[in-house]
């Protein structure tokens, strides 16, 4: 007979059942939408923060001062120590390998460059001296494992924005800078040829495309790391390594010293993804380096990612708050609806129990089927949101669905307990006339 | 007009008719109103905020010679340029420091073998904002003395050099002396620099009131910043005014994230809070069948009932939108401390925003109350449903 009664309400007023259940349908949709966003777009915005650039500097150990100004090494080829290329590839066996986001090698050259006409017969005129900056565009390196890793320069430091093409690692190809692009009137399709300022034989670039990235680059010419090393007479070497690599935000424990830290500490704060950790994990794997956090990046990072997870959390607990309201009201309503039937009921002989109970199987059975259809329907508007807000969809997660339909149980039981309360004081008689 | 009397006597009615429905209604539309208006100012805010965090990542505008030489030493431009930038962007002191680059050589005092690196003359307020990192060493006793300098870590590791020592610097056969009053770690080209006054740089690159370059961090949303780049390249004619494009696209790209979360939250919010209503406004339609059955049975037009419901519906919006956002607007000050550290300012416009945000969503959630219109008054004195 009970089951025959729940059986009954749903399917003698099908249209209010539906109406009930689509609110609770939709107000978990979007429970489940704010849940699902929050919870994977953490990691998610601390790559967006790796737009920032790199967060680490690696220079070899042994070494006279870089005369870096403005980003540009300005020492002779010939002094300072030079570190090797082929170890790269060991960045990504470290412990926090993953969360090495992009590297790139950097060899400056001073070179004196001149432009020549298209089919690179006599130099038309002489430019002077500026800097050739060698690195990779999008290298494949590989990786001691035996796999290989896509990086480059366009991946650490994403506001590099070309005009034309980049040029390919292998090539004699070269991008200029913006500035130098219009000083000398340097155009895409040029020839450019380039010498270091101590030696004379000089090599000939294909000016492929047209850098701008508001730095001292626009003031260069970009070229491949081979071409830099030739230029150099430095095979296989760089100067500087740029690593982006995903953090977790310092807080007191990462800033203490780690000579300090007792064993457990230490496994700790090297387990963790601290950048200091990282820092030293590199130093481990390439000998002879320097590691440095790059401050201004790493800090303003972490202050800004802490603020904008915290924001996250507050706003999916707003959007809770709101379905959680719109679902207990409309379980209300539906309680309320029904005072008729619960009256007819009373009169009948139920006693407040029995209509209790019934009545909340009525809604946990709606709170389930709604909860499951608001979770199907949150996860569509996640993946909208997602891809509109942050750029990716986040994967559906089972014990969403737990919390969703935990949720959706105890918020309608919850909505519909206090007009089942009213309705249990109603006396039968009143109701039943229609008062 | 006794109509008129008599038409709001009925809605006060309506409204206290239920008061545990009016409750739920108003709670609705109220935690709608203060969810709008809390968010849509932190939305406001969060641009702000986000702007003055940027500016821990240092100097984002730039002005340099137009023909910049490249080879370190090369073009300059007059100092007098310092005292021709602004001192304040809306409202907001900006921080400028003018550099002088010179390649020379360095050593520690009372040692003859120097080495190259890059002596960096500075002058201006605000090293610290244009130049952030961390300092490892410092002693204020030594900071306003006319020979003070600054040291970058790599540097002071290459030279073994502490707080207080001092150092001799080169170029060119000009010599010159300074102190060491600071030790500073930025992770950047700065580590490897030597930071002095501004006259030391001159009189050793032998460039008597010339300058590289000036670092400013201005402090303001992208729109704004661009500007001030814009009115100060045209008040700075012959030099090259620009910002720094790593920070600039970073901010944008991340505010613009917030913006469509808060924006996709506060649209969200706002169904739901109709949802909720609607559930409330279709028991009263429910309900109220007898009422409107008698009223169009003693002459009332569909147009007059209908005015009277959506009379209801404006009233408890403007009620719940004037509570709701104003509990809104202070709970903002509150988030505003939980996220970003700081106060949120409330933001005026938002109030009359959300209120009239709110009364939309009420009238629109009277949706359910159309079905009263198709009443036909003898069907409902039968007791037919």
């Amino acid at each position: 007979m009970f089951l025959r009664l729940v059986a009954d309400s749903f399917t003698r007023r099908p249209r209010r059942k539906l109406l009930t259940m689509a609110a609770l349908a939709l107000g978990m949709a979007v429970a489940t939408a704010a849940l699902s966003v929050s919870l994977d777009v953490g990691d998610r915005l601390a790559q967006e923060f790796r737009s920032l650039g790199a967060n680490l500097l690696v220079t070899p150990q042994a070494d006279s001062l870089p005369l870096e100004i403005g980003g540009v090494d300005y020492r002779p080829a010939n002094a300072g120590a030079y570190l090797p290329e082929a170890d790269l590839g060991k960045l990504k066996t470290i412990f926090w390998r993953f969360n090495i986001m992009s590297f790139a090698p950097i060899l400056d050259v001073p070179v004196d460059a001149a432009a020549m006409n298209n089919n690179a017969a006599e130099p038309l005129r002489a430019i002077g001296r500026t800097t050739l900056i060698g690195t990779w565009h999008d290298r494949e390196v590989p990786i001691p494992d035996g796999t290989t890793y896509q990086t480059g320069i366009e991946k650490t430091n994403p506001w590099w924005h070309v005009e034309g093409k980049w040029f390919r690692d292998n090539s004699k190809d070269c991008v200029v800078g913006a500035g130098f692009a219009n000083r000398y009137a340097v155009k895409v399709g040029d020839v450019l040829n380039v010498a270091a300022t101590d030696k004379s034989a000089g090599m000939a670039l294909n000016v492929v495309g047209v850098l701008t990235t508001g730095g001292p680059e626009d003031d260069a010419i970009v070229a491949s790391l081979a071409t830099a090393q030739q230029l150099a007479n430095k095979p296989g070497q760089y100067r500087r390594l740029y690593v982006s690599a995903l953090t977790k935000p310092e807080d007191a424990f990462a800033r203490k010293d780690p000579k300090t830290m007792t064993p457990a500490e230490f496994d700790t704060w090297y387990c963790t993804p601290y950048i200091s950790a990282i820092a030293l994990q590199i130093s481990e794997e390439l000998k002879g380096t320097d590691v440095r956090v790059i401050r201004r990046v790493a800090e303003g990072e972490g202050t800004i990612l802490t603020r904008v997870r915290t924001l996250l959390w507050l706003v999916t607990f707003a959007a809770l708050l709101a379905s959680a309201l719109a679902v207990g009201a409309s379980a209300a309503a539906s309680v309320i609806e029904r005072r008729t039937e619960i009256g007819l009921m009373k009169a009948l002989g139920a006693g407040s129990g029995l209509v209790g109970v019934l009545l909340a199987a009525e809604q946990l059975l709606l709170a389930f089927v709604g909860g499951g259809i608001g979770y199907a329907l949150g996860i569509v508007l996640a993946r909208l949101l997602g891809e509109r807000i942050f750029g990716f969809a986040p994967a559906p997660k089972l014990f969403v669905l737990l919390i969703i339909l935990g949720l959706a149980a105890l918020i309608t039981l919850l909505g519909s307990a206090f007009p089942l309360r009213r309705a249990s004081r109603y006396d039968p008689a009143p109701i039943l006339r229609g008062e | 007009m006794p109509t008129t009397a008599m038409f709001w006597r009925i809605v006060r009615r309506l409204l206290t008719a239920n008061y545990a429905r009016l409750f739920v209604i108003l709670l609705a539309l109220g935690a709608g109103a203060a969810v709008t208006s809390a968010l849509l100012n932190l939305q406001i805010d969060a641009k702000r905020r986000l702007t003055t965090e940027f500016r821990a990542l240092g100097a984002n505008v730039i002005v340099a010679p137009r023909d910049a030489g490249t080879d370190g030493n090369g073009a300059t431009l007059d100092e007098a340029a310092l005292k021709q930038l602004p001192a304040k962007h809306e409202g907001k002191p900006v921080p400028a420091v003018a550099f002088l680059y010179v390649i020379g050589e360095i050593a520690k005092a009372g040692e003859i073998h120097f080495e190259p690196a890059v002596i960096a003359g500075t002058q201006g307020y605000g090293l610290t904002e244009i130049r952030p990192g961390r300092r490892s060493e410092y002693l204020a006793s030594l900071e306003n003395d006319p020979s003070a300098c600054e040291l970058g870590a790599k540097a002071a590791a290459q030279f073994a050099v502490h707080a207080g020592d001092s150092l001799q610097l080169r170029n060119e056969g000009r010599t010159a002396a300074c102190k060491v009053f600071a030790v500073v770690a930025t992770g950047g080209a700065e580590d490897s620099q030597i930071f002095t006054r501004l006259g030391t740089a001159q009189s050793l690159a032998n460039l008597p009131g010339r300058i590289s370059l000036i670092q400013l961090s201005v402090t303001g949303t992208p729109d704004s910043l661009n500007r001030f780049i814009a009115q100060l390249g045209q008040s700075l004619p012959g030099m090259d005014v620009h910002g720094i494009k790593q920070l600039a696209e970073a901010e944008g790209r991340i505010y613009n994230r917030i913006s469509g979360l808060l924006s996709a939250t506060v649209i969200l919010v706002l169904i739901l809070t109709s949802l909720c209503v609607m559930a409330g406004m279709s028991n009263v339609a429910i309900e109220r069948k007898n009422d409107v059955g008698l009223m169009k049975a003693i002459g009332g037009s569909v147009r007059r009932v209908v005015r009277l419901f959506l009379a209801e519906a404006i009233l408890m919006g403007i009620v719940g939108g004037l509570v709701g956002s104003a509990i809104g607007l202070l709970l903002s000050i509150w988030l505003g401390k939980a996220v970003f550290g700081v106060a949120a300012q409330p933001r005026w416009i938002v109030y009359p925003f959300s209120v009239a945000i709110t009364v939309i969503v009420s009238i629109a959630s009277a949706f359910p109350l159309r079905r009263l219109a198709s009443i036909r008054p003898a069907s409902v004195f039968r007791g037919e449903a």
